[in-house]
């Protein structure tokens, strides 16, 4: 926040250093001023989209609105720079520092600039959840992904660009561990890992994630996930799309809790699927 | 040239033709090495398919016998398989008569179609790999090297027993193996004491694990390959070696691979935690080895948490 202020103060600044001057040479002393001021803002938050993508104007009005967006360094989003295989490309969202800076995190939108389901999943932390989230992902092209994180009223976008391109000897489903789903629809598998400072779930739903955009085969897929308490009190919320891969394994960073967490799941079918995790 | 063979025939096999231009391919000269005597490898770029080097990335060998060339593996394409054909004639009046491919990988039997009047052999498990595979792999060549290729060029080889084996008269040892593509065939030629590895062995270049059925099967077969006492060995990819020497590589980077793999997976962390590592010096010489390593962990990391978490049997 202290550095979007910073922004604005500045180019205020250089407006009103220009003012008394003549109209080309102010436009001028304007431009020289501003597009240096606004390059040394991107070390930490800036408002030109850094993947230049055509796309991002459509998106940000979509998900985000008219809620004032910065790019922001602190929201760190890891992927390999190629996807192996297109169908299951790990994403991982790293907002902790932002958290630590300031109000806490309200919501998460996460989207793929160029998928035919750009939306991936939104995110509400609500009282326990923690601004750091992984899962694995589709990519029907090499694309910007972003997540974007609302702190107070404002969203820090982060992001990163992905090559869609596997190797020479690469064939498809090679990362899929099963393939067999019928056998093993709706068990869902968790661990919970506990350190000082949260508590890890990991989580696997053997789901075919089906989006309906192959013919003749309907959209099957979860919607949403949801953590509850020992007390069946709902801590946090998680919906996605088909842009999610096969068989979602989600990786949840929670604030401690003595008693751990139930994961709650349902598909567009009804389908619910639950496990209680322990630390 | 029939009736030429008997007593004169080792002076047939290392007369080679009248001093002859260099062969090209994409632009670059193409050239064979010997290992032993009357057998040649050709080493490929240590690259990954591209429009650069037009697929030229894997190795091929080839033995001069008195019946006849002994071709293993033949490139990427049939185009490169016509350069390989017109290089092998340099060295030997001899025809290629067989050709043995190691595994089903594109770089290693696409260039089949330019020996068409010689045997295809393979291994039972290859051959059914590359029949489930054939048309995913034609795909990649053109998407990468840019260059399409025939689907009709690209025909299954028969099916070869392994074990001891002749060709014509030339006898072999084969291995049938599985570590590196779920099929790889192993030859052993007793005669010169060269072993061909195929891509059960990368040296100089990271090793790719895309059809691995487990990192510890690759592991142990190496361990059986190195208790044949070969005098030298012909990887799949990177130079000839030691077969120590190859086989060491190879193994202490799927061990270090299998472990780093094992270790993050057990600790609840996703993929990206396992990319974010550097890689041991001790594998810096190996050309790829960011590459193959973002490669093999999105492939297999997976398969470790079904493994270690979730309790699949593997």
């Amino acid at each position: 926040m202290a550095t979007l202020t910073a922004i604005i103060t500045l180019q205020r600044l250089a407006a009103t250093f220009a003012a008394p001057l003549a109209l080309p040479l102010a436009a001028l002393c304007w431009l020289l001023l501003v597009l240096p001021t606004t390059a040394l803002a991107t070390t930490s938050t800036a408002e030109q989209d850094p993947f230049n993508s055509f796309m991002w104007p459509v998106y940000r009005e979509r998900f985000l609105g008219d809620d004032p967006v910065v790019f922001d360094d602190r929201v760190i989003v890891n992927a390999p720079g190629f996807a192996e295989d297109s169908g299951q490309v790990p994403l991982e969202l790293d907002a902790s520092a932002l958290e630590a800076s300031g109000e806490p995190i309200t919501d998460i939108i996460a989207w793929v600039d160029l998928n035919p389901i750009p939306r991936l999943f939104r995110y509400s932390p609500m009282s326990h959840g923690l601004a750091k989230l992984s899962l694995n992902i589709r990519l029907e092209q090499a694309s910007a992904v972003r997540v974007a994180v609302k702190q107070g009223d404002t969203w820090h976008v982060g992001g990163t660009y992905i090559e869609a391109e596997g190797g020479g000897c690469t064939t498809p489903g090679i990362a899929s561990a099963d393939t067999d789903w019928e056998t093993t629809f709706g068990e869902l598998q968790g661990r919970l890992f506990t350190n000082e400072h949260e508590q890890r779930l990991r989580v696997r739903l053997s789901h075919p994630m089906d989006s309906g955009l192959i013919p003749s085969q309907p959209a099957f897929y979860v919607q949403s996930f949801e953590l509850l308490d020992q007390q069946g009190q709902q801590v946090a919320a998680l919906d996605i799309e088909a842009s999610v891969s096969a068989n979602p394994t989600l990786g949840l960073h929670m604030r401690p809790s003595p008693g751990g967490y139930v994961i709650g799941a349902r598909d567009n079918n009804g389908n619910r699927f639950s496990i209680g995790l322990q630390p | 040239m029939k009736a030429c063979c008997l007593a004169a025939f080792s002076t047939l096999l290392i007369t080679p033709l009248a001093a002859s231009e260099p062969v090209m391919f994409c632009e670059r000269p193409l050239t064979a090495q010997a290992v032993a005597e009357n057998t040649w490898m050709v080493e490929g770029v240590k690259e990954e398919l591209s429009t650069s080097n037009c697929g030229h990335i894997g190795n091929q060998a080839f033995i001069a016998t008195p019946s006849g060339v002994i071709l293993i593996d033949s490139g990427s394409s049939p185009r490169f398989g016509d350069a390989l054909k017109t290089l092998i004639a340099q060295y030997t009046a001899q025809p290629v008569r067989w050709v043995l491919n190691t595994h089903h990988h594109p770089d290693h039997f696409f260039g089949n179609a330019a020996f068409d009047e010689a045997q295809h052999l393979t291994l039972a498990s290859t051959r059914a790999l590359m029949a489930r595979d054939r048309d995913a792999l034609i795909d990649n060549v053109a998407r990468l090297t840019g260059s399409s290729v025939e689907h009709s060029s690209i025909t299954l080889p028969s099916v070869i027993e392994a074990g001891e084996i002749t060709l014509g008269n030339y006898p072999l040892t084969l291995f049938a193996m599985s570590g590196h593509s779920g099929g790889d065939l192993v030859i052993m030629d007793h005669a010169t004491g060269v072993l061909f590895l195929g891509d059960m062995g990368f040296y100089q270049r990271a090793a790719a694990t895309a059809h691995t059925p487990s990192l510890q099967q690759w592991q142990e077969e190496l361990k059986a390959l190195s208790a044949l006492n070969a005098s030298t060995a012909v990887p799949g990819h990177g130079p000839s070696a030691p077969p120590d020497t190859i086989i060491g590589q190879t193994s202490h980077y799927l061990e270090w691979l299998d472990q780093h793999l094992s270790d993050v997976a057990s600790e609840g962390l996703g993929a990206n935690h396992a990319l974010a590592v550097e890689i041991p010096d001790m594998f810096s010489t190996m050309a790829l080895n960011e590459y193959e390593f973002t490669r093999s962990v999105m492939q297999l990391y997976p398969r470790y948490e079904a493994r270690l978490l979730w309790g699949a049997p593997h």
